[in-house]
This record gives C-alpha cells, sequence and structure tokens, in this order.
C-alpha cells in the first residue's frame, strides 16, 4: 500500500492538535519533528502527551511514536471508535483545549460519543467549556449534526491551578455533513450569559453581572446574564470566577466573549466589576469582528465546511487569525482543499470591521467508522 | 357478442367502501413508489463522453459493430479497435467506445466505469455465460444503463423460429435486467457490415439516452485512459531497464472533482499518489453551439490516439502530429479505399483543429500560457523529425513514442524558461514600459478596446508579459505576509503607511511611463486633499494590469469596480469636514478599498502562497520529503511560530474605548436595535420614512452616489422619498401608487403561491433544496478562469487531463496491450489505507461450490480487485460473530478481510480465480462493505472438558480443565456442563491437584459425568491483501494471473494426500467398535435363532419320518394282510377246484 509514502511532516509543536485531528480524518500519517528541541525542557508537555493519549483512547488501531526525547511524534491514525469513555485532563491546561478538538471528531466515529472530561473548566488560555457549549454545539447543529444526544454538560466547575471540574461531552454520530451557506449574520437579538463563581462569595457573580449590565444595555435591552455559583464538590479545587457573554442573532449566529479571575496564586486580584465590564467589551469587539461564527469557531466550521459534501460551502468570518491561517494551510496539506477568500468590506459603517467570505467545495467525506446494519 | 354487464356498467356500479380506500391507497403507494431521494444534480456543464462498453463473448460481432457505430457518426473506418475511441456522435453528445473481452479482469473494471452497455447476444446460440457474468457484474458495481443487442439473426431461416428466439431471449433478458429494457434486433451483414439503417437506430437510441447517476461513479473520480506516455529519463532505462517508472496517462475526467496530489488506484496495476495533473485542450470537442440540426463533416470528430486516430495530439509540453505513418502504409497494402478515406479524414481533422487554433488561444500550461498557433506550428515544426526516428524502432504499436520529450523533455523545458527569464529580464524594462503604455491607452480609449489588444498579442509577448508579472506580484506577497505580522502585533496604521510607501514607489515609477494613468491619478490628488487615498487607486489601478496579462476577462469587471470606487472616494473627500467621525470614516473607507484591492488576493496568496512559486519549491524540496509536500509557510516564520503556544483564541490586540460614543456607533447596527437595511427593515417596509428622515439622507447622499449598482434598492427608494418628500410632484405621487400596487400584487402572489402548495411535502422541500445547491455549485465558480477554478475545487469532469504519476512498475509499460482498459480511479481520503473489512455476503446461487474460511479469494471492491483471505461468521442473536468453516448454502453470512479501507454500502463480488476460463459460472459470491476496523471480534467455540474425582451431595471436584490455579481464578463463576445434561458452576480453585477445581451442580454427578464448558476463543485473521496485478502480465497472458493458492489445489498439485490427525478419527474407531458389537451380537442371535429353528426344524421332521414310517408300516401291514388273505383264499379255492377237479 503507498500508507507511508504520503506521510506529512511537520516541524515543532505548534498546531499539534490541528495535525493530529486532520491526521485522524484524512486517514494520513504525520511526522512532527523538532519539538521543542531547543528549548530547555525539550519534548512534549504534559498537557500534549495527555491529548496523544485521549486521541488514543478514542482511535482504534492508530499507532504512535514517540522518540526517547519527546521531539519527534510518529502519528498514524486508526479508526475513530468512540463509546463510553472517561477522561483525565492535565491541568495545565483547561478542557476546553482537548475539547475543540474532540468536537472536530466526535461526528465521526464509529459508536456515539460520551466522555467523561476531568479538569480545569475555565482558564484564561484555552476557551472555557461554557463558550463551547454556547457557540460550537449550535454550530454543529447548522450541519447536520444534531439529535437529542447532542449536549455539553458541566457538572462541576474547576478552576486553575488544581482543577476538579467535570464535563460530559455526547455527540451522535453522523454519516456526512451537511453544506451550508451561511452568509448573512442577521442582527443580535438577544446576549446571554454565565457569571461563575466557585468558592469565593456568591455575591461576585451579581457584581459581575451588573457591570456587564451596564455597559451591554446601551446596545440592547434583551441581556440575560445567569449566575451560577457551584458548592462542595461541584466546585472543584481552587477558587475563582469568570463570565461568558454570547450574543445571538437573528440568524443563528452567536459570538462570545470571556474573561477569568486570574488564578490563585498568581498575579493580582480582580475585581468583578473590572471583570464584568472588560468581558462585556471584549463582546463587543468580537461584534466587531463579526461574522456568522465566532472567532474560536472559526476552525471548526472551516473544518466542517471542507469535511462536506462535493458541494459549495460558504461562510462569512470575522477576521482570520494567524491559528486560522495555519488551519487553512493544514486543510490544504491534507485534504487539498483550497478556500476562496473575499474580502467584504464593511460597507456600512456602523457594521463592524471587514469581513472574509470562505467558499469552497467541500471533499464528499464519509463517516468511514460507522457501522451500517 | 353481447354480454349482459357492459364495461359502462360495471364502472357505474357502486363501489364498496373499502375499495375505495385500497384504490387510493394503491394509487398513493404507486406514487411513493416513483421518488427517489433527491440528490444534488453534479453532472458538469460540459460532460464528459459517456463510457459505451461493447461487451459479448468472442465472434459475436463486437468489432463489427464498434466500427460500424465509428462509421456511422464519422464517416471513418477504423481497421484495427485499440483501446477507447471516442467520437463526437451528436451535438450534445460525444461517446467514448471501448470493447470488452471475455477476460473477468477486464469485465470487472469495465462495469465499473460503464455509462451505457451494449450486450451482444449470439441470436444463433443464445445467452453464454459470459454475458450473465457481466451482468451480475454490473448489479453490484451499480447498474448502468444495459442496452442488449442481438446479432446473427440471419443465420435463422425459419421464420417463425427467429421470432419464436427473439421472444425467448427478450423475455430471457428482461428477468435479468428490468421488465421492458431495451434489445435490438441487428437482422444482417452486408458486406461485412451491420445494415446502415439499424446502425442509424442505434446510434440515435444511444445520443438521446439518459443515464442516472450511479453512487460510486459520483463520489469518486475517474479517467479511462485513452493514452499513455513513457516519461522517464532514459539514461535510467538504460542503466536499468527493470527501474520503476514515470508516465503520464491521458483521458477524460469523469464522475468527481479530481484533486492534485491525490490518491488513485489503476486497477490490475496498483495504489499511486499523482504527482501531477494538467488540463489539456479538448482534442474531441463539441461544436460550438450552432442552430443546425445536424453536425457538419469538420465537427464528426474522432479520437482514439490508442488505435492511432486523433489528428493532432496535445500535451502540456509538446504537440504530436499523427501523419498515419505506418499504419497508413500497412492499411494500403490490405486495402486501398479505407486508407485513403483515413488519410482524407486525418488531413481534415487537421484543419479542424487548426482552424480552431486560430480563432481561439489556447492555454496549454499549467501557469496558464496562452499559446496562439504561431507557437504550436514552431514546436510542430521542432517535433516532427524526431518523432519519425523513433517509428522506425517502435513499429507495430499505434502510439509512437515521443522522443524529444524524453531526451528534452525536463532539460530542454528549464533551457527554455532560463532562456525565457533572461529575455524577459533584459527586455522587462522595455516591455514594461511598452505594455503599460499601451494598457494606459486601452484604458483610456476603453475598456472594450483592451481587450482586444490582449487578443489581438502574439504569443511571444504574451509569455513574456506574464512573466513579467509574477516578479511584479512575488514582491507584494512579501509585503503582505510581513502585513500580517505586523497586524498581529497590532500596528495597523504603520503597516497601512508601509504599504502606502510602497505602493507610492510604485506609483512613481508608473506615473513616468504611463501618462493617461498619472494624469488621472493627479488630478484627483489635486482635488482631494487625501493622499493615502488617491494612492490606494494607483495601487488598485496597477493591480489589474498584472492581473490583465493573465486574466483579460476580469479586466473589465475590475476597473469597473475601480470607477465606482474612485466615485465613492470622491464624493467623501467633497463632504469630509462635516463630522469629526465622517473624517475618520474616509480614512477607513480608503483603508477598506485599500485593502480590498490589495489584499483581496494577497490574503490568499498569504495563506496558500502562489501556486507557481509552490511548485518550484516542491522541485527543490523534492528529494527530501519524498518529492509530494512541503510546509508552505515561508522559513523565518516557521521558527518562531513552531513552538509557540497551541492556542486557539484570538486574542483582541489593541482593545477600542468601547465607552467613546463613535466607537460604540461602528457596531450599532450589528444589533437589531440599529438600523436595518432597506430591505429588511420593518419600518422602511411600511414607508415611514418620517421618523429617520433627516437621516436617511446623508446616508443616502454617501451610498447613493458612491456604489449605484450595488445598492440599488436603497438609493432608489432614497431617491424616491426625495422625490417624494421634497418636491412632492404628481409624477412622484404616481410612481408611488403604481409602487404600492406592484408590492400588494407581490404579496398576493406570494399568498397564493403558499395557499396552493399547501400539500408541499417535505420530500418537494428536499428536491428543492438540492435544486438550489446545484445551481450555487454550478454558478460560484463559473465567472473564474480554469486555471484558478482548477485550485478551488480541482479538476471538474469533463476535463481532459493529463495525469502524471511516478513509481509505475516497469512492466505496466513493457507489457502494455491497449486492448485492456487501463483505469484510474480515484480514491478518497483515507481509501488508501488497509484495515479489516466486515462484509455481508452470500454465495451465489449459481455458483456450484460453497467457499470455506481461510480459503484466498479475490474480491472487487470499489475500484480494486485483489486477492485476500476471508473468514466467514454468523452473527448470533446475542451480537457475537460466531466463525464458520463454510458460507452457508443459501443464505446471507458475515466475512472479515484484511483490505482496503472502502466506504460503507459499497458492493463486492469475490471470485476464485481470474485465470483461464471456466465452463462454469465464475462469481462465487456477492456481499456488501457494513464496517470497517481496524481489530475484528469473530470467536470461535472452544470446549473445556474436565473429570471429577471426588463428589458429594451436588458438590464435585473437578479435574483435567486447567493446569494452575490462575487459569481458575479467570473462570471463576463460569457455566459448566456434563454431558448429560446437568448445568453447574465453577466455585474456586483446589490447592491440589494443579488446575483443579471446586464445582457446585444442580443435581448429583457420576464418576462417569464428563464436565464440559464452552468458551468462545478468538480467531486471528491473517492480515493477506495481495492486489490482482493482471495488467503487468506479459501481453496475452494478461488473464492468467494467479496468486496464493488453496491448500487443496497446492496438495492436488503436489499429490499429497491429507494426513489425519489421529485423535480425530477418535469418533469413527468408537463407532466402529461399537456397530461392530452390535454386529457380533446380532450375529449371535442370529446364530442362535438359526439353530433353534435347524433344531426345531430337525424335530419335525423327525416326527414326520416316524410318523411316514408309521405308516409305511401301517400300509404294509395291510398289504400284507391283504396278500395274506388273498393267499389263503387262492388256497382255499385250489384246494376246493382240486378237490372239485378232482
Amino acid at each position: 500500500m503507498a500508507s507511508h509514502s504520503h506521510s506529512l511532516n511537520y516541524v515543532g509543536c505548534n498546531f499539534l492538535r490541528q495535525r493530529l485531528v486532520l491526521s485522524t480524518l484524512s486517514g494520513r500519517p504525520v511526522k512532527i519533528r523538532k519539538i521543542r528541541a531547543k528549548d530547555d525542557n525539550p519534548g512534549l508537555r504534559d498537557f500534549e502527551a495527555n491529548f496523544i493519549r485521549l486521541i488514543d483512547k478514542i482511535t482504534n488501531g492508530s499507532r504512535i511514536e514517540i522518540n526517547q526525547t519527546g521531539t519527534t511524534l510518529y502519528y498514524q491514525p486508526g479508526l475513530l471508535c468512540g463509546g463510553s469513555l472517561e477522561h483525565d485532563c492535565s491541568p495545565s491546561r483547561s478542557i476546553g483545549y482537548y475539547l475543540e478538538s474532540l468536537l472536530c471528531l466526535a461526528p465521526f466515529m464509529k459508536q456515539s460519543l460520551r466522555i467523561v472530561l476531568r479538569g480545569v473548566t475555565n482558564d484564561q488560555v484555552d476557551p472555557s467549556v461554557d463558550v463551547l457549549k454556547a457557540t460550537a454545539l449550535p454550530l454543529l447543529k447548522i450541519f447536520g449534526i444534531d439529535g437529542e444526544e447532542l449536549e455539553l454538560k458541566i457538572t462541576r466547575r474547576g478552576m486553575p491551578p488544581k482543577g476538579g471540574g467535570e464535563v460530559v461531552f455526547v455527540c451522535p454520530v453522523k454519516k456526512a455533513v451537511k453544506p451550508v451557506q451561511f452568509t448573512d449574520p442577521g442582527k443580535i437579538k438577544r446576549i446571554r450569559g454565565v457569571a461563575y463563581s466557585v468558592r469565593v462569595s456568591p455575591q461576585i457573580a451579581n457584581r459581575i453581572v451588573d457591570s456587564a449590565r451596564s455597559i451591554l444595555n446601551k446596545f440592547l435591552p434583551d441581556i440575560y446574564i445567569y449566575t451560577d455559583h457551584m458548592k462542595g464538590t461541584s466546585s472543584g479545587k481552587s477558587p475563582g470566577f469568570g463570565l461568558s457573554l454570547v450574543a445571538e442573532t437573528t440568524n443563528g449566529a452567536f459570538l462570545s466573549a470571556e474573561l477569568v479571575s486570574n488564578p490563585q496564586g498568581e498575579g493580582v486580584a480582580v475585581l468583578p466589576e473590572d471583570l464584568g465590564t472588560d468581558c462585556a467589551k471584549l463582546l463587543l469587539e468580537e461584534i466587531y469582528r463579526g461574522g456568522c461564527v465566532d472567532s474560536t469557531n472559526q476552525s471548526l466550521v472551516l473544518l466542517l465546511m471542507t469535511l462536506g459534501q462535493q458541494d459549495v460551502s460558504k461562510v462569512l468570518l470575522g477576521t482570520l487569525s494567524p491559528y486560522r491561517i495555519e488551519f487553512l494551510r493544514h486543510l490544504r496539506s491534507y485534504f487539498q482543499v483550497m478556500f476562496k477568500i473575499e474580502m467584504k468590506p464593511s460597507d456600512e459603517e456602523r457594521k463592524g470591521g471587514e469581513k472574509v467570505l470562505m467558499t469552497c467545495v467541500g471533499t464528499g467525506f464519509s463517516n468511514l467508522s460507522k457501522t451500517i446494519k | 357478442m353481447v354480454t349482459p354487464f357492459s364495461a359502462s356498467a360495471i364502472v357505474f356500479l357502486p363501489l364498496c367502501g373499502t375499495n375505495v380506500a385500497g384504490l387510493r391507497f394503491r394509487t398513493q403507494d404507486l406514487k411513493t413508489k416513483k421518488h427517489h431521494i433527491p440528490v444534488v444534480d453534479r453532472t458538469p456543464l460540459e460532460p464528459p463522453p459517456v463510457v459505451v462498453v461493447v461487451v459479448g463473448p468472442p465472434k459475436v460481432g463486437k468489432s463489427t459493430l464498434i466500427r460500424c457505430l465509428i462509421k456511422n457518426s464519422t464517416r471513418q473506418k477504423l481497421v484495427e479497435i485499440r483501446g477507447p475511441v471516442t467520437i463526437v456522435s451528436g451535438k450534445k453528445r460525444r461517446l467514448t467506445i471501448i470493447e470488452c473481452g471475455c477476460d473477468i479482469n477486464t469485465m470487472i473494471d469495465l462495469a465499473k466505469v460503464a455509462d451505457l452497455v451494449l450486450m451482444l447476444i449470439d441470436a444463433s446460440f443464445g445467452f453464454e455465460m459470459e454475458t450473465f457474468e457481466f451482468l451480475n457484474i454490473c448489479q453490484i458495481h451499480g447498474f448502468p444503463k444495459i442496452m442488449g443487442v442481438l446479432t446473427h439473426l440471419d443465420t435463422l431461416k425459419n421464420n417463425k423460429q427467429l421470432k419464436k428466439t427473439k421472444k425467448r431471449l427478450k423475455h430471457r433478458f428482461w428477468t435479468e435486467v428490468y421488465q421492458g429494457a431495451k434489445l435490438f434486433y441487428l437482422s444482417g451483414m452486408v458486406h461485412g457490415e451491420y445494415q446502415k439503417q439499424e446502425i442509424h437506430n442505434l446510434g440515435r437510441f444511444i445520443s438521446v439516452m439518459k443515464f442516472r447517476p450511479l453512487t460510486w461513479q459520483t463520489s469518486h473520480p475517474y479517467v479511462l485512459a485513452d493514452r499513455m506516455e513513457d516519461l522517464t529519463n532514459p539514461e535510467d532505462v538504460r542503466v536499468n531497464p527493470k527501474c520503476d517508472r514515470k508516465v503520464s496517462l491521458y483521458g477524460y475526467l469523469r464522475g468527481a472533482y479530481l484533486k492534485n496530489k491525490s490518491q488513485i488506484h489503476i486497477p490490475g496495476v496498483g495504489d499511486f499518489t499523482v504527482s501531477d495533473v494538467a488540463f489539456l485542450p479538448d482534442p474531441c470537442a463539441l461544436p460550438d453551439h450552432q442552430k443546425k440540426r445536424s453536425l457538419n463533416e469538420k465537427e464528426k470528430l474522432i479520437y482514439a490516439p490508442l488505435s492511432g486516430v486523433g489528428g493532432l495530439v496535445y500535451d502540456k509540453d509538446a504537440v504530436y502530429i499523427d501523419l498515419g505513418g505506418s499504419h497508413a502504409r500497412q492499411e494500403r497494402e490490405e486495402e486501398a479505399r479505407p486508407n485513403h478515406e483515413l488519410v482524407q479524414s486525418l488531413i481534415s481533422a487537421h484543419s479542424t483543429i487548426d482552424a480552431k487554433m486560430a480563432s481561439s488561444r489556447v492555454s496549454l500550461f499549467m501557469d496558464s500560457k496562452p499559446l496562439g498557433t504561431e507557437d504550436v506550428e514552431n514546436e510542430t515544426l521542432f517535433t516532427v523529425p524526431k518523432e519519425e526516428k523513433k517509428m522506425d524502432t517502435r513499429t507495430g504499436r499505434m502510439r509512437r513514442k515521443a522522443v524529444f520529450e524524453d531526451e528534452d523533455g525536463e532539460d530542454g523545458e528549464s533551457e527554455e524558461e532560463e532562456e525565457e527569464e533572461e529575455m524577459s529580464m533584459d527586455e522587462n524594462g522595455e516591455e514594461s514600459d511598452s505594455e503599460e503604455e499601451e494598457e494606459a491607452r486601452g484604458e483610456q480609449g476603453g475598456q472594450d478596446l483592451l481587450g482586444q489588444e490582449l487578443v489581438l498579442r502574439t504569443c511571444k509577448r504574451l509569455r513574456k508579459a506574464t512573466a513579467q508579472a509574477t516578479p511584479g506580484e512575488l514582491p507584494a506577497f512579501a509585503d503582505s505576509d510581513d502585513d500580517l505580522e505586523m497586524s498581529s502585533g497590532d500596528e495597523r496604521e504603520a503597516v497601512l503607511e508601509e504599504h502606502m510607501e510602497d505602493a507610492a514607489g510604485e506609483g512613481q515609477t508608473s506615473e513616468e511611463e504611463g501618462g493617461g494613468l498619472v494624469e488621472d491619478s493627479d488630478t484627483e490628488e489635486s482635488s482631494g486633499e487625501n493622499v493615502p487615498e488617491s494612492q490606494a487607486q494607483r495601487i488598485g489601478n496597477k493591480d489589474p494590469e498584472l492581473k490583465s496579462m493573465t486574466e483579460e476577462e476580469d479586466v473589465e469587471g475590475l476597473l469597473k469596480e475601480e470607477e465606482d470606487y474612485k466615485e465613492a472616494s470622491d464624493f467623501s473627500v467633497d463632504t469630509a469636514g462635516a463630522l469629526k467621525w465622517k473624517e475618520d470614516l474616509t480614512q477607513k473607507a480608503a483603508e477598506a478599498f485599500l485593502r480590498q484591492q490589495q489584499s483581496a488576493p494577497s490574503l490568499r496568496k498569504l495563506i496558500y502562497g502562489t501556486v507557481a512559486e509552490d511548485e518550484e519549491d516542491e522541485g527543490k524540496a523534492g528529494g527530501e520529503l519524498g518529492g509530494l509536500f512541503r510546509v508552505s509557510r515561508p522559513d523565518k516564520e516557521s521558527k518562531r511560530k513552531a513552538d509557540a503556544l497551541d492556542c486557539s483564541k484570538f486574542p483582541v490586540e489593541a482593545p477600542k474605548d468601547w465607552d467613546l460614543d463613535e466607537v460604540m456607533d461602528s457596531i450599532r447596527d450589528c444589533f437589531v436595535t440599529g438600523n436595518w437595511e432597506a430591505d429588511k427593515d420593518a419600518a422602511k417596509l411600511l414607508k415611514d420614512d418620517e421618523l429617520y428622515g433627516d437621516f436617511e439622507d446623508l446616508e443616502t447622499g454617501t451610498v447613493h452616489k458612491g456604489r449605484p449598482d450595488d445598492q440599488g434598492d436603497e438609493a432608489g427608494s432614497g431617491e424616491e422619498k426625495e422625490a417624494g418628500g421634497g418636491k412632492g410632484t404628481e409624477e412622484a405621487e404616481e410612481k408611488q401608487q403604481q409602487q404600492r400596487m406592484d408590492k400588494k400584487r407581490k404579496l398576493k402572489e406570494m399568498f397564493d403561491a403558499e395557499y396552493d402548495e399547501g400539500d408541499a411535502t417535505y420530500f418537494d422541500d428536499l428536491k428543492g433544496e438540492m435544486l438550489r445547491q446545484a445551481q450555487l455549485n454550478r454558478a460560484e465558480f463559473e465567472d473564474q478562469d480554469d486555471e484558478t477554478r482548477v485550485q478551488y475545487e480541482g479538476f471538474r469532469p469533463g476535463m481532459y487531463i493529463r495525469v502524471e504519476i511516478e513509481g509505475v512498475p516497469c512492466e505496466l509499460v513493457l507489457n502494455f496491450d491497449p486492448h485492456y482498459p487501463v483505469i484510474l480511479g480515484g480514491l478518497g481520503n483515507t481509501e488508501g489505507n488497509v484495515g479489516y473489512v466486515q462484509m455481508r455476503l452470500k454465495k451465489h446461487r449459481w455458483y456450484k461450490k460453497i467457499l470455506k474460511t481461510r480459503d484466498p479469494l479475490i474480491l472487487s471492491l470499489g475500484w480494486r480487485r485483489f486477492q485476500t483471505i476471508p473468514m466467514y461468521y454468523i452473527e448470533d442473536h446475542n451480537g457475537r460473530h460466531r466463525l464458520l468453516k463454510y458460507t452457508p448454502q443459501h443464505m446471507h453470512c458475515g466475512a472479515s478481510f484484511w483490505g482496503p479501507i472502502t466506504p460503507q454500502g459499497t458492493g463486492c463480488l469475490a471470485i476464485q480465480s481470474v485465470s483461464g476460463t471456466t465452463p462454469d459460472f465464475r462469481i462465487a459470491a456477492t456481499g456488501v462493505v457494513l464496517d470497517l476496523d481496524k481489530s475484528i471480534k469473530v470467536v470461535k467455540k472452544l470446549k473445556l472438558i474436565g473429570f471429577p474425582f471426588k463428589i458429594y451431595k451436588n458438590t464435585a471436584f473437578i479435574k483435567g480443565m486447567f493446569t494452575s490455579v490462575l487459569e481458575v481464578a479467570r473462570f471463576e463463576g463460569a457455566a459448566l456442563r456434563t454431558v448429560s445434561g446437568i448445568r453447574g458452576q465453577i466455585k474456586k480453585a483446589l490447592r491440589t491437584p494443579e488446575g483443579a477445581f471446586r464445582a457446585t451442580f444442580e443435581d448429583k454427578l457420576l464418576m462417569s459425568d464428563i464436565v464440559f464448558m464452552r468458551t468462545w476463543y478468538p480467531v486471528s485473521l491473517p492480515t493477506f491483501y495481495n492486489p490482482v496485478t493482471s495488467l503487468l502480465k506479459p501481453v496475452g497472458e494478461k488473464d492468467s494471473w494467479t496468486g496464493m493458492k488453496t491448500t487443496g489445489q497446492l496438495r492436488r498439485e503436489k499429490g499429497i494426500r491429507l494426513k489425519q490427525n489421529k485423535d480425530s478419527l477418535y469418533k469413527i474407531a468408537a463407532l466402529l467398535t461399537a456397530l461392530g458389537t452390535v454386529h457380533k451380537h446380532k450375529l449371535k442371535k442370529a446364530k442362535a435363532n438359526h439353530r433353534q429353528q435347524v433344531k426345531e426344524h430337525l424335530k419335525v421332521k423327525q416326527k414326520e419320518e416316524e410318523a411316514k414310517l408309521k405308516r409305511q408300516k401301517e400300509a404294509k401291514k395291510k398289504l400284507y394282510r391283504i396278500i395274506g388273505q388273498r393267499e389263503k383264499k387262492r388256497q382255499k379255492s385250489s384246494l376246493k377246484g382240486s378237490a372239485g377237479r378232482e
């Protein structure tokens, strides 16, 4: 077979998740060299190793080879098997780090995935589970990945550094993905959010809500921010608080922003009021960037467009981040899919920044893992 | 005869209720039966030629039919047909006709690519096995249209018999295909050809035939190669004649989009990665749209390079001319007339293409260097003699090798390119000068003129122009690259400035050269105080200039846009100063405009790099990475980025001050509380314009003058409002009235439509959705040129492409036989990998034997034909996959094997051997793929046996089942059973003897009981996957591929007798002894019986004897007595007599 000849080669640890996820979906082996080769602490970090372990868990027959120093990784993907699983995520990255990749892979498993992830639910680096729940799941629904099973439940919250949170992610299996044309985001009709606080005063959440509303009320009356104060075992191991905001448009686009307090023992203490206003401003920034998909889920939407039927998919996005640009390059090398990129300047002055219209023809991907009877 | 109940009477009979319901049910049933799941119609606008496969047993008239069909539509006579022949058969229909022999490999391959099958049947003989085999193959790999053709009908002399035969064959054919399938009759031959009228009809039938899409074919790209060239370096071949070859294959792309660098499978050869794809001008193009009904002679093209027909043949970097050559001479010896025709047609074909070449330029190259007639002529002059040389060495082959390509192929090309580059470098200044002047003039004179000029240019100049254009583009790429870096570090402004500086520099150069253009921009500069803006325009002007070299079509549009923008910015400049934030807006507008002009192409370049550059780099890095892929991002960047934090969040670099009103205003309209677009705003729809009156003025004013085209609606409404509010003339009033009426009517129509389609079903909705998608698919990339389009969508079906493949086994080239089709089947993403495949399989009902587990079997699955070792299993009711030794006779069973990953639901057929012909039906089994995995869970039953050595009430100690305590521990709680049917359970292991355990049973055991435990043992499947490489066999032996043999075959060949395991015999021995005892016993019994019988018999006999003796005695006694009495009497009488006489 020609399976060895078409492996891809990369250098460096960045975009590791993208590479492994795309490798799994496209079935092409990948070799990543020089992972932090010049670093004082070379090789894969614990969270990366943890991620690889997770990939190993959800696939069957994949081959993973890591050299002794951990600077070279060879991954030959197997088939996604899914099922009922549990995984303890590394506390150095939040569950969002793992969940983002799982969102890409979960619809293409053999059995529907039901996974319990344990670790840090909200941190300052990665998108939190709240945001993913509010934005990524509706996005999957647009692509025809829906059903009652599609669910992301936060059973316990865990803040950095110790974590202790727990999330249940359930996703149904689909044979193929629908092409989408989502070029008109519509107008924002409501803003929702969650202000959470664990192991701190429950009053903090209310203070966050008030300050956030003070900013957002200038634009829209329909704002509701839930306060979520968790106690006891469901509050994790470290104290902290934060806010995640989601703006929903008339056409079903979701834009999100979030902010989390500094972890215990790191940095200066953050005032809940400041956090609320800052987060609200971040949401406004996100709205300024605009598009039909918020900046955290751009790669998910691009991936699902690529994996669609051999039809034209179109999505209007906000500014492309460097991470997405790299993702687009990866999509081309794995799937030979090139996007048509058209800049849409904001013709009207009051609708935020410029947008990018992404168009592509799907690869006609079909879920090869799913069993038919 | 009149019956009491006439038909009309029956009609008026009242139908009972159930009947009405039944009827309705039935009609509804019939209606839904016609529904198919709607699929997106992905047939290209210019479809590839229809693949017509002519199939039938030998000597049935296949070649004759093909010849007749070709002659029918092209007036040419091909003497020898090799490989596919493409002809134009109608205004909108092209055919690729290919003959299919009786080799099962060919039959399988061609069934997968066929659109239409002409199934030839010898009427004098009836159906043959091949026909049925082919039908079965078709059924499995997607059923193409099948048309039966009965030949040899003239051999049936008797008219009645003829009719009968026709009917019989028709009905049999119908049962195989479908009721009412078309069956054609070719009644007889005239001068070795079929009757003209019949062939004509057949041709018409084919031309109007419609085809339904087949799942496999529409989801995979494929090419039926009609030409192959060996591109290997001749030196390599000289050094090692068996070295792997690099070949290019040509053909029409069919099915789905083909992406460059994707994986393909060539049935009969193996898997490959496409190293390069290029599209070539259509060698057998459909006629241009005309209103005529029929084709003229020049449009009746034929293309069959393997048969040596086709006149000019274009390649990526060469042009071939077929002059008839050696074939023509051969033909002359054989027949005079056809040769004449052939030559004539060749000449005519040549002129056709030539004429076309003259009228339109063709782009032969990947990087879109348009090629004029002149160039082609040059090249042909250059190539012809070399070709002739090669002809001598390669007589007998219809496609002569391209010598010049091999010799000059790479070196010459690169040299040429170098030369070109040098030239362009030298002349760059002058050329660009003159060109830009031209450009500027063109702009002044009008856009149409520009287009004409571009067309009229000689190709040399064009090529230089492109050469010049590319260096022009490259720095832009570099710039924009920096751009991103900067912007990510949040210095938009700075970047912008930098840009403008660059642009200014460029603009200055252009100022010196292009007079008219600069004048324009100068005037604007003077009028408007915004410097960057005018520069932006200049950039905008320059951009299309560069582009125009390659994409003339786009020029007009771009220029128009540009003008629009000019106006827009003009206006904004004029009105600037009224508000502070507005000035900011003009800045922004300029910025946005600049970015649109500059970064629209550059964002693409930024992400994907320029394609040309990419390929060059690939060439360089080829050795390192296997020549396939390379990370497209520049090195410097990669070093910085490589080890960065892997985070998907997109942090805001420069948070705006959202407390300021201006900033807040910038997103005001993103909310429902903001302003809506004209067509959506409820307020505006209600014509409630008073409320926002003053704002409207401002907004529409800006927009209206800026972009009249795009903002048509809004502008219109604004205008109208102005008219209504300001002037209030009657005309405006009337207009409004009219509009209101229009709106009303429209609303009513909408309502009507909705009301009428009250019963619009889910099905209709779905169909509509599919239709919309199909339209979008067609429209999306329509306006782009092929080069760009190919990058976005891949090569689209209908294109004539050239596929370069490396690492092909030399046997494919050395043993190439054009009679065997070479198919390039595109593979999906994961389909190049191997794994365990599970199938639902059924032995074919016509196959004589059953199939045995672990016997090698040849499967045809997807594009592939391969040998593998399947294991059959059946799924128990609890989901367990239990191994079967043999396939069931008349039932489905599961089959697992190690093989290529193929999408679920793909059909599969199995044959035991592809070599030779057997009189029996060859298709052993059929199946469908259910599941793909990297492990299997087939189990077989294993019974562990033990013996009780101590028995208490219901407890027994069992030994002999396990060997250690550990083993027992593993099976604690497992169910046991005795032969007599007493059930039990394993409780606990015992210390001694090793492996013994305590078990409880439902009843007391006997010491003679045997205890057993049923377990399931996972079976391992041999990972054996062996593609059938039938195309690599020498010519004439292509149907003799044999793979792994079964043990049975080997034993038979080597004469090895099966050695039986003695243990396997125990059953028979025991049985024999048992039977022996029974027999002995029987014998004994019989003997005893016999003895008894004999005894009795003897007794009876004795009695009888005695009785007999007694009777005899008695009788004797009687007799003696009588005798005695008589004696006495005589004595007495004698005494008396003597006495009397005396």
